[in-house]
Parts: C-alpha cells; structure tokens; sequence
C-alpha cells in the first residue's frame, strides 16, 4: 500500500491505495468521479483521458501511485460555476456526441490539443485525435466541435458559423 | 418543429441529453454500486473446441477474499442453459431451427475462445482476477473449424450434437424454378463471390452488469445496458426459467450498441446466480479484451450471387447462395437478421421479376453473431449493388445508366416485391439524379485524368439502396405522458436511446403536439418503475414506432384534458379549446393551462400504437483515390441523398448517418475480425491489432434530403439509423473497384486495407506484364 | 495486474541499487509500454521503480556538435522543444509522430530506446544519427547499443541517463503507421552527417536495422531517384494481419524516397 495526496478539481485528497490501483480506478471507485470512463485495457480508446499537472494522459495507464502531489482535472472539473467550458459547449452545439461514453475523454484529449494549438488546422486536429476513439460520431461533428471549442476559447463566440 | 439547435437554461444546444454527457454526469451501467457488492471475474476458455476433463479450483477458492467458484456444472444445475430465440418462422421444407443448449458456463465442452468456463466471486475484482488465474482446467482438444464454407463439408468437426452438419437452420426465398428459367434466357449473366466481412461492433462501452436478488420477493435487479428493457427481461427469463415479473431490469445511460446490446448475455445469467446464492449484489465489468472476444459480432456472410440481364441491360433475375457464420451458438437474434432482412430487400431498388436466394446458417468454433447495426440489410445492399456495378462494367454501361433502367418507378409503389414485401413509396430516379448532380457525376472523367496527372488511381461508386425498417418483437408500442403541477411534462417510453438522442427527438415530438417548449418536456426510457409495453431501440425504428406513440399520447393527453378542463370551467368538453398549454372554454375568457389543471387533478395519459415497417431509401456516391506506391485510399468525396421521410431533427439525422457512413467505411477500410484457421484463437483482441475508424477517416459528408413522407406513422417519418452504414459498404467498395478497374482488379473482398490493394495492384501488374 | 510493490526513487543510485538487489525488479518512466503489458498479465515484475522524476534524467541541451537529452524527457517535450526543432528538426517531427498525444504526455526517450521494440520510432533516430546512449555505466554507440527484438547491450541494473545526438547536416523521418496501433510498420530516418549518409529502418524488421544499399546511393546522390533501382530483401521482415512481409519491404523503400525527398 501506499499513501498519496492528489488535488482533484481544486479539492486535496489523502489515500491509503494498493500499488496496483490505477489512476482511472482511484478517480472512479475511490473518489465517485464516474464521469472519466474505462473504453479499452491497451490504451488505445483514451475514454479515460484526464489532465495531470495540466498535460492530457489516459489514467488507464498511469498508477495512482505515479500521480502522488498531482494536479487532477477530471472532466467533473470542467464546468465552473454552472457555465459549460466552451469545449463542453461546443460539443453539445455541433452535435459532436451521441451515446456520450468517449465525450469525456474527447473533450479532455481536445482541451489539451487547443492549449498546445490554439487554432489548429484541419490536419492538425485529426493528428491531436490520435488517442481517441468514437464508434456514434464519425467523428465529422467532433471535428467541428474542436474548431468552434476553438474560436469559443479565443473569444470569438458570436462568430457561431456552424452552418 | 425542424430545428437545428435548442436553448436549454441559456445554452445552445443540438440535444437535451447533452448537458448531463458532457459534463461527466451521465450515469452508465459500470457507475452503478450496490452496499455490499461482490465482484466477478470469469475464466474463460483458450481453446477453440475442447473437452473440459477437468476443473481445478483448490487453490481459487482458498484465495483470501475469494466467496465461491462456480462452473459450468452449477449453471446447468440452475437450469440456465438454453438462450431465447426469435427465430420461430419455418425454414427450407419445412424446417424448424435446432438451436443448440449455451450454459452460461461452459459445461464439458468448449467451443470457441473466450466462452466462461468459471466464474470466481469475490470481494474485490482484483481479488476475483487474480483467484481467476489460479484455476487449472485440463482439457482434451477437438478439431477445431472456423471456415463455414468447411463447417458445412463432409468430415467438418460438429460443434453440437444436436446441430447436424453444424446447419441449424436453412431458409429459402423466391421462386427457385422462375429464377433459373429467367437465367436460361440472360443474354449476360454477372456472377461475384462476396464476402461481408466479420466485424465487431465495439460499442465504447465495455459491457458491465451488477445483479441484485432479493430473497424476501424472489426477484432479481439486473442493472445492464440495454436496447430495450423488456427485451432483455424476456430473454433473461427465458435463458434462467426465472419469470418475467421477477426480473426488474435498470438502465439509464447506454454507451452505443448498435445491436450488439440487444442480447442477453451467459454472464448476465451466472451472476443472477452467484447474486441468488451468494445473497449479496455481484457486480461484473468487461475488459475491452473481453468484449473483443465475447460481446457478438457482426456480418459474417459469404454470398455467391448472380445477376441475368436481357440485351438491354433489363435485370431478369437475382439468384443467392447465402452463408451465415453464426459462430459456436445461435443468438437470439442472429439467424433472423441475417435472413430476414436480407430476403425481404431481396430485390433491392430495382425490379428483378425472378427471385431466389438459398440462405444456410452455420456453426464454427467462433464468437457467435448477432445483428450490428443494419443487421443483414447492408450486407443484401452491398452483394446486390456490388453485382450492379459489376455488371455495367461487364456490360459496357454507365452504372447510373444501368440503375435507371431498372429503378422500381415512382408509380409503382406501392411495390410488392417477388418475395412479398410491400415498399411503401421511394422515389429512386429523383434520388439518384440529385446524388449525380451533387457529387458532379459528369465532371469525373476529367478528375479522373488530374488524379492520374499526379500518380493517383481515381474511382467512383454509387449505391443505391433501400431497407425495412424494424417492425418490432413486440407488436405495439405504448407511451405514457404526465403532467406536473409546475406544467412540466414527462414521457415514458421503453425505447432506448444508445446515442440516437431519444430525449431530444421524442421530446420534440410531444412538445409539437402540445405546441409548448421543447425544454418542459423530459423522457424517462426504460424507467423500472413504470413499466409499459413496447419494443427495444433497434432495427432504426424507435421514431417510427415509439416516436409515434409519444404524439398519439400527446394528442390523447389533450383529449382527456378537454374533459378534465370542462369540469374546471363549467362548460361542456366539447366547447373546450386547446393551443399552447392552455385549455380554453370557447366563447368566453376562462381559461386553465396544463400544469394548474396537473395541480388540481392527476393527469396523464398512455397511447400505444402498432406501426410496421417503414422503407428509407438512398442514393450514396463515394469518390477515392489511390495512392499506387503505398496502397492508401482516400475518400476525397462522399455525397449522400436520403429518404428518411420526414425530419424531425436536421442535426440528429445527420449525426445519424454520418456514423453510420463511417461505421461502413470503418469496414471496408480496415475492420476485420480474424481467427486462425489452425487454432480457432482471435488474431485481432485488441484495438491494437482490430482497425478502428479514426478521426479523418472521413472528412466530409455532403448530404441531401429527398423525402417522400410515410404514411406508416402519423409524424410521416421512416427509421435512419441504419441507412448510412446500408449505403456506404456498397458505395465506397464500387468506388475502389472503379479506380482499381483499368489495371483489370474486378473484385477485392473487404478489408481494403493498403496491403491488401497494393497487393492487388501488384499482382495485376504482373499479370500484364506476363501478357 | 499482479501484485507488485511500487518504489518512487530518490535517486540514480537508489534505483541502481534496487535494481542490482531484485532480479524481479523493473524500472518505471512514462509507463506506456510497461503498464499496457502489466495489465494484461504479461509481466510481473517487483518492485517498480519508478524514475520519472529523477531530475538526473531531464533536461535537453545543446553543445559541442551534439543535442544532449535525458533519459526521461517526454516525446511531448522534444517533440516542441525549441532547442531540438533548431538542432535536429527530424528529431522533433519524429517525436511528434510517437503513439497519439496522451502517450507522447506520458512516454519517455530513455524508456523507448530502453525497451526496443521493433516498431518503435525512436531506434530508428538514435542509429541513423550514430547517436551515443550514456549509461549510469558507460558510454554505448548506437551501432553496439541495438541488438534485436527487445534486445539492447543494456546489462542487469544499468539504466540509460541520458542520450547525445551529433548534429547532422541534414535529417528527415518518414513514417507509415500500423493501421490499428499507429506503430511504425516502417519507418525510415535519414541522416546526412559529416561521416556519410546513414539510413536506418525501424518497424519492418526484427529490430532497427541499417540500409548501406541506400547509404550508398544516397551519398553519390541525395536524392529519392537514386533508390529506384534498389530492391530491399523480404526475407528477413516481419510479417502479421495488416502487411506481408513483400508489402513491407515495399514500404521502406517507399518511406526511404519520401524522407529522401524531405531531406
């Protein structure tokens, strides 16, 4: 076993956890945070993706251990004050989920692509998807999704050329 | 009503469900916990065709945390032996489906990799996992067979003792004679071996179930993904003989299903069990390898069919000799699918006087398989559009030209196929011009010629298809709506949404016929504590069927409220009015809107509605190029011009069909579900070895609507939710074919993956080079 | 995952320690191989040693005709360091084309070159540039460094610190992805140094390997013309599913043309 501290979303957490708990275990079985989810066991799928000291990662991979002192963003962490992040609400105005299960790691995976990339391109955002997988989508509507999360993100929100 | 966005609390949204997915607060069947629960880990078999000699469970069940270990002995003894079918129509002579015994656990006998031999419950699921690898299990190999084409030989090793020939089920459809006498007389007959592909369908959500029993009431709570809860209450019934009003089925959020969540699954049936004996909730999660292994595949058909034309490019007959790969056992839905869907569009979008298909199911020491989204129907679309295109190659016809000649005419519908279907109305001609117009038909030639500037192989491909929608297990759907005192309104359906945005669209339906804001009403599907009749979400019929009912209930729930109303104001219910939430007594001021009417008096009202199927057609164009040094294609164009009747959700029918398009292209392009054919193990577990359609895959997909309004339902809609991926096998194989065709390639079974088309090129390179 | 007990170390020489007193143990850095490989049940090792944070392994510096990185610089760091896009351009691009982006968050240098797996990227950099691996031992030339699949002149308890990769003239990566896992299935670097052209190939064969037929024709002239003529041996390349091994072949010629022409 062994002690961490993690801050998670804002809040400090201490926990006495097996050395093989994973990080995806501790957030969802430990601390209740079901909102990051488990797609694959090979780290493909990035469902869990989360922010660890601000840099996208699938928890899957990762053990709870090795984010000992960490800073956690879960997407339960996302929203503040009762207004969506504007990646959230980009995704709900291009349609850019359906079933929902790989949204949560999409929107951090793309949260962690638009803080590297500001106004990415095209070819830029299918690169940044690599690490996430989406069977509803097509991934068309995602595309735009992190587009218009772009121009929400630089301010530009009445700019709302969807269509 | 047709919108594209919807303001909910400030927010600009294409969904109601939205808020809560994207926000982490969806609730799916992993997330759910139970005070007390128990974990289970199944040990599953690595052999393909095995006699189990024994089961050496010592040193498991000594294992700290370890509750108990049960085997294949324990489900048999519990009577959970025998899944559901719907397979109960007649087959070739009068033959009844032998549907082979599945303990949910494997019992003697193993008969493909990944089937449950144990299940360890535990405290923890690590607990369970590593107990798990502590039982030894001997077994005795058998002759394993994978092939279908060789499970159907002389000699094939036999999986099940009561399935000889490993057949247990053949079906035929259309006129044997008619067909072979319009044969005799083709001036030009086209004939394709095809294989549709074995794919997984991959859900992003593992599959999890946690079961509750009850020992006071005798009852079960299975909390599990579903398409449908009654669906799955029936066949969890029938595969543990425990009754249907025992079983209290709880779903909320459905991470995508696309069929594959239809089925009552083995494990589900071993944790009622462990739950019953164990009198603690047993809560199960699938690995991703798991489900690579034992959540059921699709397609998996292997079709010899043949095209007979006159002189002038007239079709004169179709005929088919289908094979179905159901895997080890049949599932409750496979053999169905894969037959009836199929002989019921046997014809396709064109009239083809002389029918007859030959349909054998078979079992191979594989996965089972079960419907997957479109179930059977993209697998006739692609053998009939395959044949078409190949046919106007062979013939020296346009194949736009080719389609025109024989389209079934607008005037024709209602149409009764050869083998009895009645399409109700489509027009193909219209479809098809439009699809040629915005796909620039005419201006490929010259693209053609740019491509091949820069070193490239440009192809073109249409399909045009049109499919039956799902009539439904059950024969009705019914629907309650209820009014609260704050005039807010809830919908209760049994259809499940598993990303088609139930919530939203239904929603919008009863918030139409009430004429108040979309955002006061909310649905709650499957909700245990309200039950209803109706049918599951699946077979693209849920706005069909449900969706209709939510407006017959809407419109009842005014109907009742008139009467309600007149009593408040004291007039007769016939002089009173209703608009926008309000009751109204005509010819005077007195007035009581829906929610103070609530408030006053419980209101509601249920509707149940039987609505069969409906045809959705469509015309697709995909255009690639190849690059010839690597192999890669790329979809550099994909237009696609529906029939969905009427819409009700612009943005939800294109998200519809743009995954579905994709989930078609995830297949042609790279999907592939492969075992060895020695030793019956899965070579593609993982999405490390499984080719998943990623972002980029498809970049664009310009889209038109042609609708001819249904009269099947009174919102005139037709079920999309499989369309795309009908459409797209067809569409972009034709369109790889077509580029690949000059250098003399005629077919390619999918995958086209690079390897497999720079192989091709190569080879018929060397051919000319020989020549 | 089995049991295993987890050890953050302090130092190097902590981590050597604990290496050289457990045969089981394994060092821990990103973790994108090893925990993958853990979870599936197909390693078991303990302790875990985790050296991620050891400030001895970080750091990308550039001096002397050489690029220095430490062993646990993240592919994310290199890939959009400043340092590395000026000094060795191809080096950034080919960082940048590791896994997808979570895994190049995670991943380290030093783990990639530590584990060799065949269809890793970073091999393929290290032995086109002749670049040197320090260890907590001594020093390794790339050429001795590689031996095989998951093979390297690592021994027991030696752990790679950091890397140094002399500057070439010029270099370029090209890459074609496994379809499903985004590995290489091959994958060529080229690099021009003062030495001569050096061509090695990643992701076809059984390990990293040098083309000398192509070092050859790329040094009369540099040009994607001048591999026209070569036939690379199918013989020896890795086959599975997604590519036969002529397909494969096929491909390293293909990639060595296009880095040829991005030179």
């Amino acid at each position: 076993m062994t002690t961490i501290e993690v801050t998670v979303n804002g809040v400090n957490y201490s926990r006495e956890v097996e050395d093989r708990m994973l990080l995806v275990n501790l957030l969802r079985d430990e601390l209740g945070l079901t909102g990051t989810h488990i797609g694959c066991d090979t780290s493909q799928c990035g469902c869990c993706t989360v922010h660890v000291d601000g840099r996208a990662v699938k928890s899957c991979s990762m053990l709870a251990a090795q984010a000992n002192g960490a800073e956690i963003v879960t997407i339960e962490g996302m929203a503040r004050n009762g207004a969506l992040h504007p990646i959230q609400q980009a995704f709900t105005e291009c349609h850019g989920l359906q079933c929902g299960f790989c949204t949560p790691g999409m929107i951090m995976a793309v949260a962690g692509l638009l803080k590297d990339n500001p106004d990415p391109s095209d070819e830029e955002i299918v690169h940044g998807l690599e690490g996430n997988l989406c069977r509803c989508t097509g991934y068309i509507n995602i595309v735009k999704a992190v587009k218009r999360g772009a121009e929400l993100l630089c301010g530009n929100g009445d700019k709302s050329s969807r269509r | 009503m047709d919108h594209h966005l919807l303001e909910v609390a400030g927010t600009h949204v294409s969904r109601l469900e939205d808020l809560r997915l994207v926000t982490g607060s969806g609730r799916y069947a992993s997330d759910w916990n139970l005070p007390g629960q128990l974990h289970a880990c199944f040990l599953r078999s690595d052999r393909a065709h095995a006699r189990i000699v024994s089961i050496n469970a010592g040193s498991a069940r000594k294992h700290p945390g370890v509750m108990r270990i049960f085997t294949g002995a324990d489900a048999v003894a519990a009577g959970h032996t025998r899944p559901m079918t719907i397979l109960t129509f007649k087959g070739k002579d009068g033959m009844q489906a032998r549907v082979p015994a599945r303990p949910a656990l494997a019992h003697e006998r193993v008969r493909c990799v990944g089937e449950p031999v144990a299940m360890v419950v535990a405290e923890t699921a690590l607990i369970a996992q590593d107990a798990a690898g502590l039982i030894e299990v001997e077994y005795e190999e058998l002759p394993v067979v994978i092939d279908p084409e060789e499970a159907l030989a002389a000699g094939a090793p036999q999986l099940h003792d009561s399935v000889p020939g490993n057949l247990p089920f053949e079906f035929e459809a259309g006129d044997a004679a008619a067909t072979a006498a319009a044969f005799a007389r083709a001036a030009h007959v086209t004939r394709l071996k095809l294989a549709v592909t074995r794919v997984a369908p991959n859900p992003m959500e593992p599959r999890a179930c946690l079961v509750a029993y009850d020992a006071r009431e005798g009852s079960y709570t299975v909390h599990v993904h579903v398409q449908g809860v009654n669906m799955m209450r029936k066949q969890l019934a029938a595969y543990t003989g425990v009754a249907e009003e025992k079983i209290r089925v709880v779903a909320r959020d459905v991470g995508g299903a696309f069929g594959q969540r239809s089925l009552a699954y083995p494990e589900y049936c071993a944790q009622m069990l462990a739950a019953k004996e164990l009198g603690r909730p047993v809560k199960w999660v699938a690995t991703r390898s798991e489900g690579f292994l034992t959540d059921s595949h699709g397609r998996a058909n292997f079709v010899s069919g043949e095209l007979a034309l006159d002189r002038d490019g007239k079709f004169l007959g179709l005929r088919l000799d289908w094979i179905a790969d159901m895997g080890a056992y049949l599932t409750p839905t496979g053999p169905v699918s894969h037959i009836r869907n199929p002989s019921t569009c046997l014809t396709g979008v064109y009239r083809i006087p002389a029918l007859y298909g030959r349909w054998r199911t078979v079992l191979t020491n594989t996965n089972p398989v079960a419907a997957y989204r479109g179930a059977g129907r993209p697998d006739i679309a692609y053998v009939i559009e395959r044949l078409v295109n190949q046919a106007a190659a062979e013939i020296g016809v346009d194949p736009a030209e080719l389609r025109r000649r024989n389209f079934i005419p607008p005037e024709a519908f209602p149409y009764k196929t050869p083998t009895g279907s009645i399409y109700e109305n489509a027009d193909l001609p219209g479809l098809l011009e439009k699809a040629l117009k915005l796909a620039d038909w005419k201006g490929f030639a010259q693209r053609r010629r740019q491509s091949e500037t820069a070193g490239r192989l440009r192809g073109i491909g249409i399909s045009t298809v049109i499919e039956n929608t799902g009539a439904g297990l059950f024969p009705k759907d019914e629907v309650a709506i209820e009014v609260a005192a704050d005039g807010a309104v809830t919908v209760y359906s049994v259809s499940h949404s598993q990303g088609q945005g139930h919530e939203t669209t239904f929603a919008m339906i009863v918030a139409e016929a009430l004429g108040i804001p979309t955002e006061r009403v909310r649905l709650r599907q499957g909700d245990e504590d309200r039950p209803l009749f109706g049918n599951h979400t699946g077979g693209s019929r849920s706005t069909v069927g449900a969706g209709s009912a939510c407006h017959l209930a809407a419109k009842k729930l005014i109907e009742q409220g008139k009467t309600l109303a007149a009593l408040d104001l004291g007039v007769e219910p016939s002089q009173v009015e209703y608009a926008n939430g309000t009751f109204r007594a005509r010819d005077s001021q007195r007035a009581i809107t829906l929610g103070d009417l609530a408030g006053a008096k419980a209101f509601s009202a249920t509707a149940e509605g039987s609505f069969s199927s409906t045809f959705p057609n469509g015309c697709h164009i995909a255009e690639v190029e190849i690059d010839p040094e690597t192999g890669v294609t790329e979809i550099v164009s994909y237009v696609a011009v529906d029939d969905c009747g009427r819409v009700i959700n612009h943005a939800i029918v294109e998200g519809q069909m743009h995954g579905g398009v994709v989930q078609g292209a995830g297949q042609v392009f790279g999907e592939h579900v492969v075992y060895d054919r020695n030793t019956g193990q899965l070579m593609t577990g993982s999405f490390a070895d499984y080719t998943m359609p990623r972002a980029g895959l498809v970049r664009e997909i310009r889209m038109e609507e042609h609708p001819t309004p249904s009269k099947v339902s009174p919102l005139g809609v037709k079920g999309m939710g499989e369309s795309g991926c009908t459409a797209s096998l067809a569409a972009l194989t034709n369109a790889v074919i077509d580029a690949l065709r000059p250098l003399g390639i005629h077919h390619l079974d999918m995958p086209l993956t690079p390897a497999r088309v720079w192989g091709a090129i190569q080879a018929a390179k060397s051919r000319f080079v020989r020549k | 995952m089995y049991s295993f007990h987890y050890i953050e170390a302090k130092s190097l020489k902590e981590a050597g320690d604990l290496l050289a007193a457990n045969p089981d143990a394994k060092l821990l850095a990103g973790g994108m191989t090893l925990i993958p490989t853990m979870k599936a049940r197909l390693a078991q090792p303990s302790p875990l040693v985790d050296i991620a944070g050891l400030g001895e392994l970080t750091g990308i510096e550039l001096g002397d005709g050489k690029l220095v990185i430490g062993a646990a610089t993240k592919h994310h760091d290199v890939a959009t360091s400043g340092v590395v896009k000026k000094a060795i351009p191809a080096l950034a691009r080919l960082a940048g084309l590791i896994g997808d982006p979570q895994v190049r968050n995670l991943g380290t240098l030093g783990g990639s070159v530590a584990n060799n797996d065949p269809a890793a990227d970073y091999p393929a950099a290290v032995l086109a540039l002749g670049a040197t691996v320090i260890t907590t031992r001594r020093e390794i030339a790339a050429e001795d460094y590689f031996q095989g699949m998951f093979a390297t002149a690592l021994e027991p308890g030696e752990i790679v610190v950091r890397l140094s990769f002399p500057i070439p003239r010029r270099a370029a990566y090209a890459k074609f992805p496994h379809p499903a896992s985004g590995y290489a299935m091959a994958g060529v670097f080229i690099a021009g140094t003062a030495n001569g052209v050096r061509v090695a190939v990643t992701g076809a064969g059984p390990g990293v390997f040098r083309w000398p037929d192509a070092e050859a024709a790329l040094a009369k002239n540099m040009n994607p013309a001048a591999l026209d003529a070569l036939v690379v041996a199918a013989d020896d390349l890795n086959e599975d599913l997604h590519a036969p091994r002529e397909y494969r072949a096929h491909l390293v010629k293909v990639m060595a043309q296009r880095a040829a022409a991005a030179l």
